[in-house]
């Protein structure tokens, strides 16, 4: 089938859409009925969604309408009629939180994260729930358990991940602002890929209650958008002390104030080890220095900075990331939610049996992984020297930022690669070898679109890193150099009047999960075996690879057939 | 490649991770595993005397608390509404110890 006939609001920004519901050239109901079409339309190629939230958005769709014939529209939040979405890592009370995992595949939210309430509150329509990397561990959504979500720019090749369910959503003109969340580049990384602003606030902006946690000291959430100013505006409603997550920051800061003011006098520093890295390919370097061209151009001094212990910063971080994931998925018990395994006789077993069947390959490994590293004698060797390295990381950043306002540096090494291409799990890891030290320090990092790379024609992000809590400092030299490469566009294929041949989507709805009424196979009767979850793709205990996901990954990248099998499975 | 962890340590780890791994699964884990540890070596390279850890990215917060007055939580029929296995308003389980369960 072709492209949605219906008018794409999901491709428009957040300006256009408030300046159309003030002049009555559309109504919200019509953003919210056209969009989840356009959802329906079209994620048969992406697949970033995995659920729709139809009641929830009409019924904010009628609130605004309200609001508009009332004429009181100034009263709505900065994000009126605004087509959301959030990583399925985030609670909303009635929807399905899976994180892409069958440990949670029918669990319901019965709460709703602080970031997800803000940005409803602030009158984003939403969407509904966007796929990801399970539980956060990975680089391209190839450990979500319900299939990968592919590149809208180039349906072969991965989004990045692990937010990568936001990142492609919002590049294929699905949503105009997605929120993910970043533990060492998985708001950046897939920013990067699908060519898209992509914003890691510094660690304690947003407040992280009601996210399904992965590493504590390193999680943060933010926003993607198609232009700078969106995920200001985005970042406004988020941001600020939430007194449910204790690390939360008042912030009392307008991100969208100072993007204007451009660049002229600001010093921005470049790192000479990250543009000399083994592993960083010509086009992304290629791009890092136009960028500082443009910057130079518009009135920036450019500096060269050091970063001497950044290289330390991977290895200190695959430590302190498995360690902190160990302690934070010991909570996936089969007792108070997620998967159960049936017939134990005996609750060690049915944790075993549970905890190995709900968890996909890279989940185990990370927490096995954790639970050694934190091992008697083992922790002096690892632990607490990352937690050192961290001292030396911090240091590095604090004294570079004496001298500079920004710093200007890749975000991943290299463009999408292929579904696939890359299998081994340290290669993995090196997708964020420039995102992960900001993480680790907890500035402020993020992902602008910086045209199209020399080689493989696809979108680059270059970054740039605030210190922390001077968020504004990014994206303002954001702002600035995206007058030089123009707002992102959404991917060719989806715009407006494209032709793209997609089957639809057969998405589930969150109207399906009604908490405490049915959760099928889970909540049936009283004391019987549970089933195993069936609410998207069956899961397959007896796989010779343990995963439900792994046997049709060589077989999907982008094929019709795989597009094919998977709304199928979608729909059983 | 050093050998870090042998499968009767990854068996270990299994056990007390509570992921209950099949042999084949034990033995691809310990080559994951031992690739992985390999990789991380340079923070065992360091010269770090001397220099204090810094366990969390915002310095001066230490026990952060809430004002001391009551709130609505989850009623007990939320708490449950999740739950895989449940009788009587509680959580269902298996024996602890022993013998029994609910088969």
């Amino acid at each position: 089938m072709a492209a949605a006939t219906e008018r794409a609001f999901a491709c428009m920004g957040v300006r256009d859409v408030r300046s159309g519901l003030a002049a009555g050239a559309f109504s919200a109901r019509e953003i919210a009925e056209a969009s989840l079409a356009r959802v329906r339309a079209l994620d048969g190629a992406t697949h970033a969604f995995l659920e729709t939230t139809e009641q929830l958005a009409l019924a904010q769709a009628a609130k605004i309408d309200a609001a508009v014939a009332a004429g009181t529209l100034d009263a709505c939040g900065p994000l009126a009629g605004v087509p959301v979405a959030f990583k399925d890592n985030m609670n909303l009370t009635g929807t399905h939180t899976t994180c892409s995992s069958q440990m949670l595949a029918n669990y319901v939210s019965p709460y709703t994260a602080t970031c997800v309430a803000r940005t409803i509150d602030a009158g984003g329509i939403p969407l509904g729930k966007l796929n990801m990397d399970e539980f956060a561990f990975g680089s391209s959504t190839e450990t979500s358990a319900f299939g990968p979500s592919r590149n809208p720019w180039d349906l072969s090749r991965v989004p990045g991940g692990s937010s990568g369910g936001s990142a492609s959503a919002v590049g294929a003109g699905l949503a105009t602002i997605a929120l993910g969340s970043d533990t060492g580049g998985s708001i950046r990384q897939p920013g990067s890929f699908c060519g898209v602003v992509a914003v890691k606030p510094s660690y304690g902006v947003v407040s992280r209650f009601g996210v399904v946690a992965f590493g504590s000291s390193l999680d943060q959430v933010g926003p993607f958008a198609r232009s700078v100013e969106d995920a200001a505006f985005a970042l406004n409603a988020i941001a600020g002390r939430d007194a449910l997550d204790c690390t939360s920051q008042a912030v009392g800061i307008d991100f969208a104030a100072n993007l204007a003011e451009g660049v002229r006098g600001m010093r921005i520093g470049i790192v000479p080890a990250f543009m000399e890295a083994r592993g960083l390919t010509a086009e992304v370097k290629a791009k890092v220095e136009e960028a500082a061209d443009h910057l130079r151009a518009l009135g920036a001094d450019i500096v060269e900075v050091e970063l001497p212990n950044a290289q330390a910063a991977m290895s200190a971080y695959y430590v302190l990331g498995p360690c902190e994931a160990f302690s934070n998925l010991a909570r996936f018990d089969s007792v108070r939610y997620g998967y159960c395994d049936p017939g134990h006789a005996d609750l060690g077993s049915q944790y075993e049996a549970s905890r190995a069947k709900g968890f996909g390959p890279e989940t185990r490994r990370r927490i096995m992984l954790g639970s050694y590293l934190l091992s008697a004698g083992v922790y002096d060797t690892y632990y607490y020297p990352a937690q050192q390295v961290r001292t030396l990381i911090t240091q590095d950043y604090e004294r570079a930022f004496q001298r500079v306002d920004c710093i200007l540096a890749p975000v991943s090494p290299r463009t999408a690669f292929r579904f696939g291409e890359v299998s081994d799990p340290t290669d993995m890891y090196l997708s964020d070898m420039f995102t992960i030290s900001i993480n680790i320090a907890g500035n402020g990092g993020m992902s602008l679109p910086a045209g199209l790379g020399a080689d493989t024609g696809l979108p680059v992000g270059v970054q740039l890193v605030s210190p922390q809590f001077k968020d504004e400092n990014m994206l303002r030299v954001a702002a600035a150099l995206e007058t030089a490469y123009g707002p992102a566009p959404v991917a060719p294929a989806f715009r407006e009047g494209g032709t793209l041949e997609a089957s639809p989507a057969n998405i589930p709805d969150a109207a399906d999960a009604v908490p405490g009424v049915d959760l099928p196979g889970l909540l049936s009767a009283e004391g019987a075996p549970s089933e195993v979850p069936a609410k998207r793709v069956p899961h397959e205990p007896d796989s010779p690879a343990g995963c439900p996901c792994e046997p049709g990954l060589s077989e999907r990248p982008g094929s019709a057939e795989g597009v094919a099998a998977q709304v199928e499975r979608a729909g059983e | 490649m050093t050998q870090h962890l042998s499968e009767r340590d990854v068996r270990g780890i299994a056990e007390y991770t509570r992921i209950g791994l099949t042999d084949a699964e034990v033995a691809q884990m310990t080559v994951d595993l031992n690739a992985i540890i390999d990789s991380l070596k340079p923070i065992t390279e360091y010269d770090l005397a001397g220099v204090e850890p810094t366990f969390h990215p915002i310095g001066g917060l230490s026990n952060v608390m809430r004002e001391d007055v009551e709130e609505p939580g989850f009623s007990q029929a939320v708490a449950l509404e999740n739950a895989p296995k449940r009788q009587d308003g509680s959580f269902l389980v298996p024996s602890i110890l022993g013998e029994g369960g609910d088969r």
